[in-house]
């Protein structure tokens, strides 16, 4: 039974990879409609993959479509936050975004900190955090039940400053997840920030594609954006699409 | 409104009343070439003198104007001979053109001139004039004079109304007046408009010790005229004679849609002629020039640049075209024509399999043709061909838009073929003129290969990361409390052993009775020397099989007991030792008593012990 989940897998992954190969292949002799169309069926397949996304965002770029290009640049950076083409594809796509954010960032750098927090190795130093404490406790029951001894004391300190700074990287990465989940691009052309989630609220500003912010709220069709400068508006909730991906834990799958 | 002519009526009445005057007559005359006219309009009062004989005219004398502003006057005569019946008769006519302009509103009247001639005073009628509120009558408020604007052999309107600088001046305004005006004040992004600056004079200008140019923010700008010296250009408005100065021309072109407004321009001027005291200085400043600056039309074609506005061709030469590999040629892409040179953008030479292409240089040249800025802006680039065979240099295309036209429009060249064969044998290729800039930027490649990422959720998410987290101080809590609960459940055989030992004891008596109700005598005794021997071991700590009856006593004495309990216990113990291997052992009340006496002895060691 495992062995034929095996082979079902290995089959899948290679019909996988053949899509991606095609897709490539189209968007190289440039039929760039055809490349996103693979790329897109890949991703609807849970594929969850930095090239992927990567290219996607290349596709769409091609197309002149800022907004899908700068989400799916995103996407990479936030499946992998190394990944030095998503980066510098989304550099080069930003300078040509149409909102340019006026005034201090309210968040304090807060964005730039997460960013720089991103690629810590959050899960290794979780289960490290989660060795290190167990030790921790070990070492005090050997205290307890035997008296102290000088290697005892050695562990014990060593143990606890390990613990420490695994317990910093491990909030730091949590930190930073917790941003990326709430990190959202808007792929409309242009959409009103409104001051309330209803069409009949009145227009506060303006937000246009490719521009970046972070998705407070929800309700009914309507998404509470709040942008790195502190302005916050309602925009349609079409008009905004969260950077985590489909099927990520925590997010549910599209609705078809 | 339109004013009400008097004029022709006039004039015919006087040709009628010509032939009835007498020698030595003076027939004197005056009108008004309207009944109406507006505050900021002019009126031109004419006095004709017609006189019978060739004597010495009288002097006129005009009105005193009380109501009004004299801004002109003009003098002619006229000889003529007039046939009256059968006889010749001369007429001297002295036409007297005055320029008036109203001081205020409401009815006004202009007094009578006069003429003193041989003795006697000649007086015109009082002619009334309605004046009305500036703006309301036609500008001028004068009839259609030919010689109006010919006087001097200049046009009166040079300009369309709206654009000529001049078409808000009325000679009742100052002497001095500057203005500014734009050949186009509702041009398109891109497209030229013409900004001039002009003064206009009825005094003298000797020169100019200032000009202060406005800023021209949200425009390219250039000279188009900066005259070194005041040059008089004769103008007349609505009658009156100005000279007009051109002090400065510049093209402008609007960089955003829009209002626009230029601000006013500066200008110091010196007055007067000659003498020192006749010469002063005066300050004026234009009027803002307001623009409406309209955005390029929609259905811009794809690539087109917004620098891109004017009348332009493109041509593409490449020279040489036959040349041998390694060997440069130069591709020249030129546009020329009419508009912002500096703002063009002409297409660019991609890649192109078989040539390497260095950094193109550009260069402009800017000319002004008929008050129009016209430019050249040329492109060249050097291609080194890398191998032999036809290459071509595809056709470029420029997209436009044509202000003049209102309409884009698509500039192509034509394709360039190039024939590169071999190079001769020892000819070196050229050498790099060029180095291959590289710039750091623009979108990267797409990667090929594919890498899954895991979609797990982080540990801390996991519903067990929490309860692992709790599990070692709780797991350390257990152990510590069940250590403790342990230690104090735990039950010490030593003890238990000595607070047992007088149970252990009775049980042993007990069995002892059992043995006896058997009749086994040997194993009674056995069993009662047991439960006291048992009983010592465990309550005192003496073991009695290794001793003899004194070391025995001696260990229990040690223990506190009394020396009857003593005695008695050694007596017990070597009574049963006897009795036990004794052939009858005793009888049955002997041995009753002696399980009494066992009891009386374990009790007296466990009370002594106490």
């Amino acid at each position: 039974m495992t062995l034929l989940l095996a082979l079902l897998l290995a089959a899948s992954d290679a019909q996988g990879m053949q899509l991606f190969a095609d897709a490539n292949a189209a968007y190289l002799s440039g039929d760039v409609a055809r490349a996103i169309a693979s790329y897109e069926a890949l991703a609807s397949e849970g594929v969850l993959s930095p090239q992927l996304e990567t290219n996607l965002g290349s596709a769409y770029a091609r197309q002149g479509k800022r907004g899908l290009a700068a989400l799916h640049f995103e996407r990479a950076l936030f499946l992998d936050p190394g990944d030095d083409d998503a980066r510098s594809d989304l550099v080069e796509l930003r300078r040509g975004n149409v909102d340019r954010l006026e005034g201090e960032l309210e968040e304090g750098g807060a964005e730039t900190v997460a960013r720089l927090l991103a690629p810590l190795p959050g899960a290794v130093a979780a289960i490290a955090l989660l060795v290190l404490w167990s030790a921790c406790w070990v070492l005090l029951g050997v205290r307890i039940a035997r008296g102290g001894s000088r290697w005892a004391s050695i562990a014990a300190t060593g143990c606890f400053a390990a613990l420490l700074l695994s317990a910093l990287v491990t909030w730091g990465a949590a930190a930073s997840r917790r941003m990326a989940l709430q990190r959202a691009v808007v792929i409309a052309a242009a959409a009103p920030a409104r001051e309330g989630p209803s069409d009949k609220s009145s227009s506060r500003f303006e937000v246009h594609e490719g521009t970046t912010a972070r998705v407070e709220d929800e309700d009914g069709g309507f998404r509470r954006l709040k942008l790195a400068n502190g302005l916050v508006g309602w925009v349609p909730k079409a008009a905004v699409e969260l950077v985590v991906p489909p099927g990520w834990a925590g997010r549910g799958r599209p609705e078809s | 409104m339109t004013p009400r002519r008097t004029g022709s009526a006039l004039l015919l009445s006087l040709s009628l009343a010509l032939p009835a005057l007498a020698a030595g007559e003076l027939t004197l005359s005056a009108s008004a070439d309207a009944d109406e006219v507006a505050l900021d309009g002019t009126l031109r009062l004419q006095i004709s003198a017609t006189y019978a004989d060739r004597g010495e005219p009288g002097q006129l004398e005009l009105p005193p104007f009380a109501d009004f502003d004299v801004v002109g006057r003009s003098q002619s005569d006229q000889m003529s001979f007039v046939f009256s019946n059968g006889a010749p008769s001369f007429r001297h006519t002295i036409l007297t053109n005055v320029t008036l302009t109203p001081r205020r509103v409401g009815d006004l009247t202009i007094e009578p001139a006069r003429v003193e001639y041989q003795g006697k005073t000649y007086r015109t009628q009082p002619i009334r004039i309605h004046v009305v509120p500036a703006g309301q009558a036609r500008r001028g408020g004068g009839r259609p004079d030919p010689s109006a604007g010919t006087d001097d052999g200049a046009p009166e309107d040079r300009a369309p109304d709206g654009l000529d600088p001049f078409a808000d001046v009325h000679p009742g305004q100052r002497d001095l007046l500057v203005r500014a005006s734009v050949d186009n004040d509702r041009p398109f992004v891109g497209q030229q408009v013409t900004w001039s600056l002009y003064l206009l004079s009825r005094v003298n200008v000797s020169s100019l010790d200032k000009l202060l140019l406005p800023r021209l923010d949200g425009f390219w700008t250039e000279d188009i005229e900066s005259p070194q010296q005041l040059v008089a250009e004769p103008r007349t408005i609505d009658g009156v004679q100005y000279s007009a100065y051109l002090l400065r021309r510049r093209a402008l072109f609007p960089l955003r849609a829009g209002k626009a407004t230029i601000e006013p321009a500066e200008v110091g001027l010196v007055t007067g002629f000659g003498m020192l005291f006749s010469r002063g200085s005066s300050r004026r400043s234009s009027q803002p020039v307001q623009l409406d600056v309209q955005p390029l039309p929609p259905g811009r074609p794809p690539g087109f640049d917004p620098g891109n506005v004017g009348d332009w061709t493109l041509t593409a030469t490449v020279e040489p075209v036959n040349v041998a590999v390694g060997q440069p040629v130069t591709l020249r892409l030129v546009a020329s024509g009419r508009g912002n040179v500096r703002d063009l953008q002409l297409p660019k030479l991609g890649n192109i399999a078989g040539l390497r292409a260095y950094d193109p240089t550009t260069s402009d040249h800017e000319t002004v043709d008929k008050g129009q800025v016209t430019g050249t802006r040329t492109v060249e680039q050097l291609l080194v061909p890398e191998r032999t065979g036809p290459v071509e240099i595809p056709a470029l295309s420029m997209e436009i838009f044509d202000p003049a036209q209102k309409a884009y429009r698509t500039l192509r060249t034509a394709p360039v073929g190039l024939s590169v064969v071999a190079a001769p044998q020892g000819q070196a290729p050229a050498e790099p003129v060029a180095q291959n800039l590289l710039a750091a930027g623009g979108m990267r490649p797409i990667r090929l290969r594919l890498a899954t990422a895991s979609a797990g959720a982080a540990p801390w998410s996991e519903p067990w990361f929490w309860p692992a987290l709790g599990a070692p101080p709780f797991g350390l809590a257990l152990l510590l409390g069940v250590s403790r609960l342990r230690r104090m459940m735990m039950i010490d055989p030593e003890r238990q052993r000595v607070k047992l030992a007088r149970t252990a004891a009775a049980r042993r008596l007990r069995g002892a009775q059992a043995l006896l109700a058997r009749g086994d005598a040997g194993a009674f005794y056995a069993e009662i020397a047991r439960a006291v021997t048992g009983y010592l071991a465990d309550k005192q700590g003496i073991l009695s099989a290794g001793l003899t009856r004194e070391e025995l006593a001696e260990a229990v004495a040690r223990r506190g007991h009394g020396e009857e309990t003593v005695r008695r216990l050694i007596r017990l113990l070597d009574d049963c030792d006897r009795m036990r291997f004794s052939p009858g052992s005793g009888d049955a009340p002997a041995r009753e008593a002696m399980l009494g006496r066992a009891d009386q002895v374990l009790s007296e060691l466990d009370r002594g012990r106490a």
